[in-house]
């Protein structure tokens, strides 16, 4: 037992996180090429309009639940609103936020984008404090944008183009498709003004997206609204992030690794539960801590990863020396 | 016939200084039993450098450093030597004394002491003097007067804001490109990301030793493990790695084994505050000397140099250099620091990790911030229960029996204490 916790402490997470995010990004985009379907209540972006995804992100049912008429949404029909909630609810409780930095398909592409600049020698931007206390905002106004723009349509507020407001303005809708050699998503919707405005906007933040996060690690998390409807239920959820502030010295290693710049992972030692909003439970800093047990990856209160100093050591390949004669 | 040959000045303060380590270094080598083998390399280094004077870099260029907080990482990419300039010899302090206001801290009265009598074996080229605490930021111009070239290195005195963090950075990559120009070395990726990992090793071994510390039978005293850190200031780091491999390697053996260097009855003690440097290891002597272990520290002559390690995410030059910088300043607990939350947590932790009885926190009179910090500190250990024992003391060799008298006494309170749990 000592054995086996000792070589998972021990792991390179890099590699264990690639190829296992290579895995779900086969299985979410090309799924449907070996029949496999998980359902349409996926916590993550795995594009709906992917016509081979192999488990649909939910919040494209979900914007078609919620545009119902009032009166049919709140009431025994829509018992399978309420079952597509439960099923998203039940996947994503197992896993906490680590759907954004191991499963979610558009996060795998960031990712390499990442690769890609890193291979090119390119140095990554970040925010400025007061920058990153802004933009963290943005995501909230995004899933109310999820939440209320349909319900608007129900309502007979808004017009059926903004049925999946959202939606049309993903980027994860023009870029998934194109996996599969789809290019129908690649164009602007002239039917109506609204529609005009919105596909217009797809198109850009497409653009963003792309060059956003060549530029910054992860650069679409930040205003993703996956990530806030996560956040809200993610104290429920088994696999947990947490911290014995006693043990930090706040060295700021973990900051320094992490994707999405946030500082409570090194300032804050007060907090147990640290996972915040913002999150993307990709582990790095706990890879990066080097206390014993300062940081730990929890499930159901057992530690599943912590840090130690081997550990650090290993993966910063600080354990040996390479000997050169001079 | 005899020649009479008249001893010069720097001949005399040579003499003076050799008595001094010769004297510290019989204790440390024959009033204890059971030392390490291993220590002998450490023993005979110091003998050489501070006995013989011995030169031990004269092919590199040597980089002096008046402050932790200068990166070791950026001066070995470069090629050069880290030399840490902070002193620990009476001779010195007595020099120094006559330029600075009487109430100054020993340590840099003793550092100014030297470069006034600019006798070193191995003469710094260039002084790197960052701006922590006023006493070092102010001793940089009066050295930099005496003819030395002296490079100032702003550092923060807060470190929790985001501004700070990035002043520091810039500062450092600033420090890097001056450097660089200054010993006329290009630096290349491949050379700091092989230093980075040097130094991360020459961490990792002594976490490695430390961290047996933990054992009831702990297999090495405090005094040896002062030397060994202390060793890292000026050894050459090849050899002191490999020293260090040697030394951890017995020790695991010797946990193994259950030889003990002290008595399981014996006080464990975290010590903390100024930097016991050689031969300044008045304090640490006596404490083991009254049967105690010092089994943990909390000073920049050791832990806190060793302790928190450099984590790069992209083995590019900005985020190695960016990284190099955050290791100096967000862990650091250095009482220059507005706020110092991070300092009583690190005590505290230290004194459950490494299940210590008792905390000697010893500060040098006229170093103000940690004669500051004193209250505070002692509340926190009050409200946590640990006993601690409040010393201040300078490098002359006087007063030792008072000094005595209140270790002998503390670490009998400590047995007492002990004996009733």
């Amino acid at each position: 037992m000592k054995r086996i916790r000792d070589f998972i402490n021990k792991a390179d997470i890099r590699k264990f996180r690639f190829w296992l995010q290579l895995f779900f990004f086969v299985i979410f985009i090309y799924g449907g090429y070996f029949a496999i379907n998980l359902g349409n209540s996926i916590p993550v972006f795995s594009c709906g309009y992917d016509r081979e995804v192999g488990g649909m992100c939910y919040f494209l049912p979900l914007q078609h639940q919620l545009a119902r008429p009032l009166d049919v949404l709140f009431s025994a029909a829509s018992i399978s609103v309420l079952i597509g909630f439960v099923t998203f609810l039940l996947w994503f409780i197992i896993f906490n936020k680590a759907w954004c930095g191991y499963a979610c398909p558009l996060g795998t592409m960031q990712d390499w984008i990442t690769g890609l600049r890193k291979k090119m020698g390119i140095r990554f931007s970040s925010y400025t404090q007061p920058q990153f206390d802004k933009l963290k905002k943005i995501k909230y106004i995004m899933l109310a944008l999820v939440i209320l723009a349909p319900m608007g349509v129900g309502m007979g507020l808004l017009g059926g183009e903004w049925r999946t407001a959202f939606c049309e303005i993903c980027p994860g809708r023009m870029i998934t498709p194109l996996f599969v050699g789809d290019v129908s998503q690649w164009s602007l919707d002239f039917s109506t003004k609204t529609a005009m405005i919105l596909t217009t906007l797809g198109l850009i933040f497409t653009g963003l997206f792309l060059i956003g996060s060549f530029f910054k690690k992860r650069f679409f998390c930040f205003f993703c609204p996956m990530s806030a409807m996560h956040y809200i239920f993610s104290d429920a959820a088994l696999l947990k992030l947490k911290k014995e502030g006693d043990k930090c010295t706040k060295c700021g290693d973990c900051y320094n690794v992490c994707d999405m710049q946030i500082k409570d992972i090194a300032d804050d030692v007060k907090s147990t539960n640290i996972l915040r909003d913002d999150c993307i439970f990709c582990m790095k800093c706990v890879a990066a801590c080097t206390e014993d047990d300062a940081l730990h990856v929890d499930i159901l209160n057992m530690k599943l990863f912590t840090s130690t100093k081997g550990g650090f050591a290993k993966r910063m390949e600080m354990d040996k020396l390479e000997k050169k004669d001079d | 016939m005899t020649e009479h040959k008249i001893e010069t000045p720097k001949e005399r303060q040579n003499r003076h200084k050799a008595m001094e380590a010769a004297a510290v270094l019989e204790k440390i080598k024959h009033d204890f039993k059971e030392t390490p083998k291993a220590m002998e390399y450490f023993y005979d280094l110091y003998e050489r450098v501070h006995c013989k004077h011995e030169p031990l870099h004269s092919d590199k260029a040597k980089v002096g450093t008046m402050c932790i907080q200068v990166p070791s990482e950026i001066i070995h990419a470069l090629d050069a030597v880290p030399l840490r300039l902070c002193n620990g010899f009476y001779t010195d302090d007595e020099i120094g004394s006559d330029l600075l206001p009487s109430k100054s801290c020993p340590l840099v009265k003793a550092t100014v002491g030297q470069f006034a009598s600019n006798n070193f074996s191995d003469k710094p080229d260039i002084v790197i003097s960052p701006t922590t605490c006023d006493q070092k930021a102010k001793s940089g111009a009066i050295i930099e007067n005496m003819g030395f070239e002296v490079y100032d290195m702003e550092f923060p005195r807060t470190k929790e804001s985001h501004e700070s963090r990035e002043y520091w950075r810039r500062s450092v990559r600033k420090f890097t490109k001056d450097l660089s120009n200054n010993l006329n070395t290009k630096l290349s990726r491949k050379k700091l990301k092989d230093a980075i990992k040097k130094v991360g090793y020459a961490q990792h071994l002594y976490h490695k030793l430390n961290i047996l510390r933990k054992n009831a039978t702990s297999p090495i005293l405090g005094k040896d493990m002062f030397l060994v850190t202390n060793a890292f200031f000026f050894d050459k780091i090849d050899n002191w790695i490999d020293a260090m491999e040697a030394l951890a390697n017995e020790c695991e053996q010797r946990v193994k084994d259950e030889v003990a260097v002290a008595s399981k009855r014996s006080p464990r003690i975290v010590y903390t505050g100024s930097p016991p440097i050689f031969p300044n290891l008045k304090i640490p002597l006596l404490i083991e000397l009254s049967d105690a272990i010092i089994v943990a520290d909390e000073t920049c002559s050791s832990n806190r140099m060793f302790n928190d390690m450099v984590s790069v995410d992209e083995w590019l030059m900005y985020d190695m250099v960016d990284s190099i910088a955050d290791r100096y300043l967000k862990g650091c607990t250095c009482p220059i620091f507005t706020k110092n939350e991070d300092r009583k947590r690190r005590i505290l932790d230290l004194v459950r990790d490494y299940k210590a009885d008792g905390v000697v926190y010893q500060a040098f009179a006229g170093c103000q911030v940690y004669e500051m910090e004193q209250r505070s500190v002692l509340e926190a250990m009050e409200k946590a229960g640990v006993p601690i024992l409040y010393l201040e003391t300078d490098y002359s060799p006087s007063h030792l029996g008072q000094l005595t008298t209140r270790i002998e006494a503390f670490i009998e309170s400590l047995k007492n204490r002990k004996r009733r749990q």
